[in-house]
C-alpha cells in the first residue's frame, strides 16, 4: 500500500495562501498625504467604476455563455424503467470474470431488461492508461467482452465500444486488451480522435459544455464499466468517476475541484446499467498504476443502476469508508443514488 | 492631468481585472507543502535540456521507440491525471515521458519527473513507496515490485514498467544507467 496521503477532505486543490513576511506597512507618502478631498474623490470614482466595468463584463461573459450551452445538444437519461420487484444490485464472485458478469446481470433480470432489440448501445470501459489488464489500471478485457456479448445478445442494433483515454489512445486500447477483445465480440470501437467528439451542454455546477464522444450524444443506452482503483486526488476511481472519459481536454480545469465536476459529469450521462469491475482491484499508486505489488485480485462483479451504491460499495473493498470520499457523499446529496447500498435489493452470488 | 486621470483609470483596472480573470477561470494556485525550493539551479530551458539528455547514448541496452515528452504542471494531468497534485505539491518541475524498447524487443514504460530539489524527490520517493515493493541490493532509494523499478537519484524521481517477464528482467540495467547519466 502506498504511505501517499490525499491532500485532504474532499481533495481540493488548496487556495493560495500569502506567504508570512510579505505583508507590507505602508505610510503615507508626500504625494498621498497631499491628496485633496477632490483627488480622493476622483481615486474611489474611477476605482468604483474599474469595478463595475469588471463585473458587468463578466455578468455578459456568464450570460453568454449560458445562451450558448442552451443553444446545444443535451445528452439524454438513459436510465431503463425498474420492473417491479427487481433487484437493484447484484454482486458476484468467482475465478471466471466473464462467468461474474454473467451471473450479476441474470440475477438482476437479464440484458434485456437494460437493452431492447435494435436499440443502439455505447459501452464504456476505463481504457485510460497504457497498462496490462494484469496491472489493474483499465478494465479487465475478459468482463468487457462478456458485457458486449450480452448486449449484443439482447438484440442491440449497434454496439459502439470508446472512452477518452488519458495516455496514447493506441497504446492503451492496445495494451488494456480491450480494443481486440471488444471487437471479437462484436463491438465498434471508437478511438478517441478530434473528430469523435461533439460539443453538448453540460448544465453542471462547474461545467457548461464540453466536447463529448459522439455514442454518448447518438446512443440510447449507455453502459458503464469501470474499474475499482485508488487515486491520488478523489481517493477512489469507479462508476461515477469513470465519466471524465467522456469528455475530451479539461483535465487541469476538472480536477480544480473534482468532486464537483465527477458529479456535474454523472449526473449529465445517467446510464442504463452500471458493471463495477473488481475482479483486479489498485490498491494504490492510482490511477495510472504499474506495480503488481499495488494489485489485489478480488474476483469480483457488482452490477446495477445506482452508481452512488455501487461506489459506497467499491469504496469497501479498497478499505474505505464511503463516507470520507468526497464524489461519493455529493453524488448522494445530487440524488444520483443511495450511500447505503446495503438498503436495497441486493442479491449476492458465489465466493 | 490629461494623462494621469487615464493612466490612473488603467491602473485602476489591472488588479480587478486579474481577479475577475482567476474568479471567472478558476484558476487555484498550488501551495507547496512539502519541501521548499532552495537553492538557485538551472534555468527552465536549461534543465530541459539536462532531462532530454538522460535518453541519448547507451541505456541498459534499451533504446527510446519514440519521442520524448515533456510535461510541465499544466500539462502533468493530460499524462498522470489525477496522480499529478502529489508531484506539483513537492515541486515538481518537468516530467520526460516515453516508451522504451529493450534489447529483445520488449516495452517498458519510462517516467523521469524532475523535481526541484534531490529533498523533493526524495518525498515523492517516499509518498509513493508501495508497502510490499521490495528495497533493491546495492541501489539506494529503489524498489522494485513486480514489473516495476522505481528510484531516486539527484532531483530526479524515476519509475519504470515493464509489460511482460522479458522487460521486467532488463529494468535494473535500465535503471543504473540512467541513474549514472544523473548527476
Amino acid at each position: 500500500m502506498s504511505s501517499n496521503g490525499p491532500p485532504g477532505p474532499y481533495d481540493k486543490v488548496p487556495a493560495a495562501q500569502v506567504p508570512k513576511g510579505t505583508q507590507t506597512t505602508s505610510t503615507p507618502s508626500a504625494d498621498t498625504a497631499g491628496m485633496d478631498r477632490r483627488g480622493v474623490l476622483r481615486v474611489g470614482a474611477t476605482a468604483a467604476m474599474a469595478l463595475g466595468s469588471v463585473a458587468l463584463g463578466l455578468g455578459l461573459r456568464e450570460r453568454g455563455s449560458r445562451k450558448q450551452a442552451a443553444d446545444l445538444p443535451t445528452i439524454k437519461d438513459h436510465r431503463a424503467d425498474k420492473p417491479a420487484g427487481a433487484t437493484d444490485m447484484a454482486i458476484a464472485r468467482g475465478p471466471d470474470p466473464a462467468a461474474n458478469v454473467r451471473k450479476a446481470i441474470e440475477a438482476l433480470g437479464g440484458m434485456g431488461r437494460f437493452v431492447r432489440r435494435g436499440e443502439r448501445v455505447v459501452i464504456k470501459p476505463n481504457i485510460g492508461w497504457n497498462r496490462t489488464p494484469e496491472q489493474a489500471a483499465n478494465t479487465n478485457p475478459d468482463v468487457v467482452a462478456e458485457v458486449v456479448r450480452l448486449v449484443v445478445a439482447a438484440g442491440a442494433g449497434k454496439v459502439w465500444l470508446t472512452d477518452a483515454s488519458v495516455n496514447t489512445p493506441e497504446q492503451c486500447f492496445g495494451r488494456s486488451g480491450i480494443e481486440k477483445a471488444a471487437k471479437a465480440a462484436g463491438a465498434t470501437v471508437v478511438r478517441p480522435d478530434a473528430s469523435a467528439f461533439r460539443e453538448v451542454n453540460v448544465s453542471g455546477k462547474l461545467l457548461r459544455t464540453g466536447d463529448v464522444l459522439f455514442p454518448f450524444v447518438e446512443a440510447d443506452r449507455v453502459i458503464n464499466v469501470p474499474i475499482v482503483k485508488q487515486h491520488g486526488l478523489s481517493l477512489a476511481s469507479m462508476s461515477l468517476k469513470n465519466w471524465y472519459g467522456v469528455l475530451g481536454g479539461q483535465r487541469v480545469k476538472l480536477h480544480q475541484n473534482i468532486h464537483l465536476s465527477i458529479i456535474d459529469l454523472a449526473a449529465m450521462v445517467k446510464p442504463t446499467l452500471t458493471i463495477l469491475d473488481a475482479t483486479r482491484i489498485l490498491l494504490a499508486n492510482g490511477p495510472t498504476g504499474g506495480s503488481l505489488a499495488d494489485v489485489k485480485q478480488m474476483d469480483t462483479i457488482a452490477a446495477g443502476n445506482d452508481e452512488v451504491a455501487l461506489d459506497a460499495f467499491g469504496a469497501t473493498l479498497l478499505g474505505l469508508n464511503p463516507n470520507d470520499v468526497g464524489f461519493i457523499v455529493e453524488g448522494m446529496k445530487a440524488g444520483l443514488g443511495t450511500l447505503q447500498w446495503q438498503s436495497l435489493k441486493t442479491v449476492e452470488l458465489g465466493g | 492631468m490629461a494623462v494621469r486621470t487615464p493612466l490612473f483609470v488603467l491602473l485602476a483596472l489591472i488588479p480587478p481585472a486579474f481577479i475577475g480573470w482567476m474568479v471567472r477561470d478558476g484558476h487555484r494556485a498550488m501551495v507547496a507543502t512539502a519541501v521548499p525550493a532552495g537553492k538557485p539551479r538551472p534555468s527552465g530551458a536549461e534543465a530541459d535540456k539536462i532531462l532530454l539528455a538522460l535518453f541519448q547514448g547507451d541505456l541498459g541496452g534499451a533504446t527510446v521507440k519514440e519521442k520524448v515528452t515533456l510535461y510541465d504542471e499544466k500539462g502533468l494531468f493530460d499524462s498522470i491525471d489525477g496522480a499529478a497534485p502529489i508531484f506539483i505539491e513537492r515541486h515538481f518541475r518537468r516530467q520526460a515521458a516515453t516508451e522504451l524498447a529493450t534489447a529483445d524487443g520488449s516495452d517498458v514504460d519510462c517516467a523521469v519527473y524532475d523535481m526541484a530539489e534531490p529533498a523533493n524527490a526524495q518525498s515523492i520517493f517516499d509518498a509513493e513507496k508501495s508497502a510490499t515493493a521490495k528495497p533493491v541490493t546495492d541501489f539506494p532509494d529503489a524498489i522494485a515490485g513486480p514489473m516495476s523499478f522505481v528510484f531516486r537519484a539527484s532531483r530526479y524521481y524515476v519509475k519504470l514498467t515493464a509489460f511482460d517477464k522479458k522487460a521486467e528482467a532488463a529494468l535494473p540495467g535500465l535503471a543504473k544507467a540512467l541513474k549514472g547519466k544523473m548527476k
